[in-house]
C-alpha cells in the first residue's frame, strides 16, 4: 500500500464517520437532556434521506441544496409532533415503556414511508460542483466525501458552541444534571425538552440527507443506522457529543480497515467493540457514570 | 389463595388448552400452521418475560438464543447428519451455555445499558450467522429435510409443538413460583434492599438469564419444526423486540400475559395482512396505545375488569383484599400494576 492510498482509505473512513457522528450526536444529545433512547431516531435519519431524494427528484435532478435544507427543517416539525404527542407522556415511566413506545413509532414511521416513497431503492448524485474527485498524490478521492467530512466538522463545532456558549446550551446541560432545580429556577422545562428533541431530530434528518448521495436509500435503512448510531453514542458515552465524535472516528476506522484485513469478520467488529467498551467501562469513553 | 380461586384460575387456561387440542379437527392446514406458530412464539415470549417482567431486565437480545436453538438443530443436521431429536435435545444446553457467556458480560450493566448491550450481542450472533457462510449457510441459512418423517405430518407437528410448550410453560411457571422466582421479583422491586439482605443479586440474575436462554432456545427448535429451516433473520435485533412486545401487549406482570400477546400478534397479523400491507402500522399503533393507556397489557385489563366486577358484587375471592391474588403494587414511577403471579 502506498502512502496516498492509505490517505484515501483514511478519508473514506472519515466520510463514514461524518454522517455517523451527526446521527449519533442527535441521539446522544436527546439522551443527555432527557434520559431517553429514541429508536425512532433511525426513522428520522431515513426520512431525511427520503425527503432529500424527493426534493432532488430523480438520480440526476437539481435542487440538492434545497433538499439538504428541507430535510432537517421537515424533521424539526416531525420531531416536535413526536415529542409533544408521545414522549411527554413517558418521561417518568421506566425504560421498558420508553423503548417500546419509540419502537412503536419506528414501526409506524416505517409503514408510512412505504406508502409515501415505496419500497424501491432511491439514489441521488452529488450536486454539480461536488460530483468530481480531487487528486491526492497518486490517488483520487470524491469531492462530495470531502464536503461531508467538512459538514460534520461544522456541525460538531456548532453543537459544541451551542452547548458551551449559549444560554440554551447551559439550560440543556442543567436539564441533564437536575431538571427539577432548573424548573423552579424559572426555566420552562417542557419547552426545553421539545427544543432539544427538535434539534436531535433535525440532526438525524441532516445526517440522512447528507448521506443520501453516498448510499442507496431503501426500507431497512432506519434499522441499520439506528443500531450504528446507538453503538457510536454508547461507546462515546451517552450524553457526550465529543465522545460521539471520537467513537464515530474509531468505529469507522475499524470498519474500513476490517473490511480490508479480515473481511470474514468485518461486520462483527463494531459489535465486539461495543461489548468490550460496555463491559469494561459501561458509561463509555467520555461519558459520566450514572448515579 | 383458596381452593376455589385456584380451580377458577386454572379453569380458563385448561379450557383454552382443550380448545387447542381439538383445533386440528376444525381448522385447515394454513390456519393450523398459524396457531402452531403462535404457540411456539408464546414460549419465546414467556421465556423472555422471565427477564422483562419478573426480573425487570429488559433484554433486547433474546433472538440470539432463539436463533441458537434453531441453528443448533439445523447445523448439527447439516454438518454431522444427526437426527432432529439429538439436535432438539442438545439445543437447550447450547442455549444455556450461550446465555451464561452473554449474561456474564451483559449483567455487568444496568437498565438501558443492559438493553443496548443485549441488542449488540444479538447483532453479533446475526452477523456471524450471515458472514460465516461456510459454517452457517450465510444469508440463505440452512434448509432441507431437517425434520424426521414423524414431524412432517401436519397434526403431529402441531401436537408436538403444543406438548413441548405446555411442559415448558409449566416448568417456567414453577420457576417463577419458587423461592428463586420470588427473590428475582424482590430484586426487581428493590435491588439495594435485596442486596442488603444478603441476596446474591448477580447470581440470581445470571441464573434467570440462563433459564431464559434455555427456554428461548427450546422455542427456537420449534421454529425449525414450523419452517423446516433456520435463517439469519431470526437473529436480527428487530426480531429480539417481538417477544418483548408480546409480553407488553399481553401484560408483562401476569404469567400468561405473553401468551395472550403472542396470539394477538400472530393472529392479528394474519387478519391485518388479509386486508392490507399495513401490519407494521397497526401493530405500532396497538403497541403505542398499550404502553400509553394500558400498562398492564390486555390480560391485565381483563383481570382488572374482573376485579372491578368482583368488587361490585362484593366479597368475591378476586377482590383486592385477598392479598395473594391482586396486591396492586406501587412500583417505581408510581405505576400501579397488577401484581405478578
Amino acid at each position: 500500500m502506498t502512502l496516498s492510498s492509505d490517505i484515501v482509505t483514511m478519508l473514506a473512513a472519515m466520510t463514514e464517520a461524518s454522517y455517523l457522528f451527526i446521527a449519533a450526536a442527535g441521539l446522544t444529545l436527546v439522551f443527555g437532556a432527557m434520559r431517553i433512547i429514541n429508536i425512532a431516531h433511525g426513522s428520522f435519519y431515513m426520512y431525511g434521506a427520503l425527503i432529500l431524494t424527493s426534493v432532488v427528484g430523480g438520480v440526476a435532478g437539481g435542487r440538492f441544496w434545497l433538499g439538504l435544507l428541507a430535510a432537517p427543517l421537515a424533521l424539526v416539525g416531525i420531531g416536535a409532533g413526536v415529542e409533544i404527542g408521545v414522549l411527554r407522556r413517558i418521561y417518568k415511566r421506566d425504560h421498558l415503556v420508553q423503548l417500546v413506545a419509540t419502537y412503536a413509532l419506528f414501526l409506524i414511521f416505517a409503514d408510512i414511508a412505504l406508502h409515501v416513497w415505496g419500497s424501491q431503492p432511491r439514489s441521488v448524485n452529488p450536486p454539480s460542483p461536488l460530483d468530481g474527485s480531487v487528486v491526492i498524490g497518486s490517488g483520487k478521492f470524491p469531492s462530495y466525501d470531502l464536503f461531508a467530512i467538512g459538514a460534520a466538522v461544522v456541525v460538531g463545532a456548532a453543537l459544541w458552541a451551542l452547548l458551551q456558549r449559549t444560554a440554551l446550551g447551559w439550560r440543556i446541560r442543567a436539564a441533564a444534571e437536575d431538571p427539577e432545580i432548573l424548573a423552579v429556577s424559572g426555566t420552562n422545562v417542557p419547552l426545553l425538552s421539545t427544543s432539544v428533541f427538535m434539534i436531535g431530530a433535525a440532526l438525524a434528518g441532516f445526517a440522512g440527507a447528507l448521506a443520501a448521495p453516498l448510499e442507496s436509500v431503501a426500507p431497512g435503512l432506519d434499522a441499520t443506522i439506528v443500531v450504528s448510531a446507538f453503538i457510536v453514542a454508547v461507546i462515546g458515552g451517552l450524553g457526550s457529543v465529543v465522545g460521539a465524535a471520537l467513537a464515530a472516528i474509531i468505529i469507522s476506522l475499524f470498519d474500513t480497515v476490517g473490511v480490508i484485513w479480515v473481511p470474514q469478520w468485518s461486520s462483527a467488529f463494531i459489535y465486539i467493540a461495543m461489548i468490550a467498551v460496555l463491559a469494561l467501562r459501561p458509561w463509555g469513553l467520555l461519558g459520566v457514570a450514572e448515579r | 389463595m383458596t381452593l376455589g380461586t385456584a380451580a377458577r384460575r386454572g379453569a380458563i387456561p385448561a379450557a383454552v388448552l382443550v380448545v387447542l387440542l381439538v383445533l386440528p379437527a376444525l381448522l385447515g392446514a394454513t390456519s393450523l400452521l398459524d396457531i402452531q406458530s403462535a404457540i411456539a412464539l408464546a414460549l419465546f415470549a414467556c421465556a423472555t418475560n422471565l427477564l422483562v417482567g419478573y426480573g425487570g431486565l429488559v433484554s433486547f437480545g433474546q433472538a440470539a438464543f432463539y436463533g441458537t436453538g434453531a441453528y443448533t438443530v439445523a447445523l448439527m443436521w447439516m454438518h454431522w447428519q444427526t437426527s432432529f431429536w439429538l439436535g432438539f435435545a442438545a439445543a437447550p444446553f447450547v442455549g444455556a451455555i450461550a446465555a451464561l457467556l452473554v449474561g456474564l458480560v451483559a449483567l455487568r450493566t444496568r437498565r438501558l445499558y443492559f438493553a443496548l448491550l443485549t441488542l449488540a450481542f444479538s447483532q453479533l450472533f446475526y452477523v456471524i450467522a450471515l458472514q460465516q457462510e461456510k459454517f452457517t449457510g450465510g444469508a440463505n441459512g440452512v434448509f432441507g429435510e431437517i425434520l424426521p418423517g414423524f414431524l412432517n405430518g401436519m397434526n403431529n407437528a402441531y401436537y408436538f409443538t403444543l406438548g413441548v410448550v405446555v411442559v415448558a410453560l409449566l416448568a417456567l411457571w414453577w420457576i417463577t413460583r419458587s423461592p428463586f422466582g420470588m427473590t428475582l421479583r424482590a430484586i426487581r422491586e428493590n435491588r439495594e434492599r435485596a442486596e442488603a439482605l444478603g441476596v446474591n443479586v448477580f447470581g440470581h440474575q445470571l441464573l434467570a438469564f440462563v433459564f431464559a436462554g434455555v427456554f428461548c432456545a427450546l422455542a427456537g427448535t420449534l421454529a425449525v419444526v414450523h419452517d423446516s429451516s433456520a435463517n439469519p433473520n431470526i437473529l436480527n435485533w428487530t426480531e429480539s423486540g417481538y417477544p418483548v412486545f408480546m409480553a407488553v401487549i399481553g401484560g408483562q406482570y401476569l404469567f400468561l400475559g405473553p401468551v395472550v400477546g403472542a396470539f394477538i400478534y400472530e393472529q392479528g397479523r394474519d387478519i391485518v395482512l388479509a386486508n392490507s400491507n399495513d401490519y407494521q402500522l397497526v401493530f405500532g399503533l396497538l403497541l403505542l396505545a398499550v404502553v400509553l393507556f394500558a400498562p398492564d397489557g390486555v390480560l391485565g385489563m381483563v383481570v382488572r375488569a374482573g376485579q372491578w366486577l368482583g368488587r361490585r358484587r362484593g366479597g368475591s375471592p378476586l377482590s383486592p383484599r385477598d392479598g395473594d391474588d391482586v396486591a396492586s403494587d406501587d412500583r417505581a414511577g408510581s405505576e400501579t400494576t397488577v401484581a405478578l403471579r
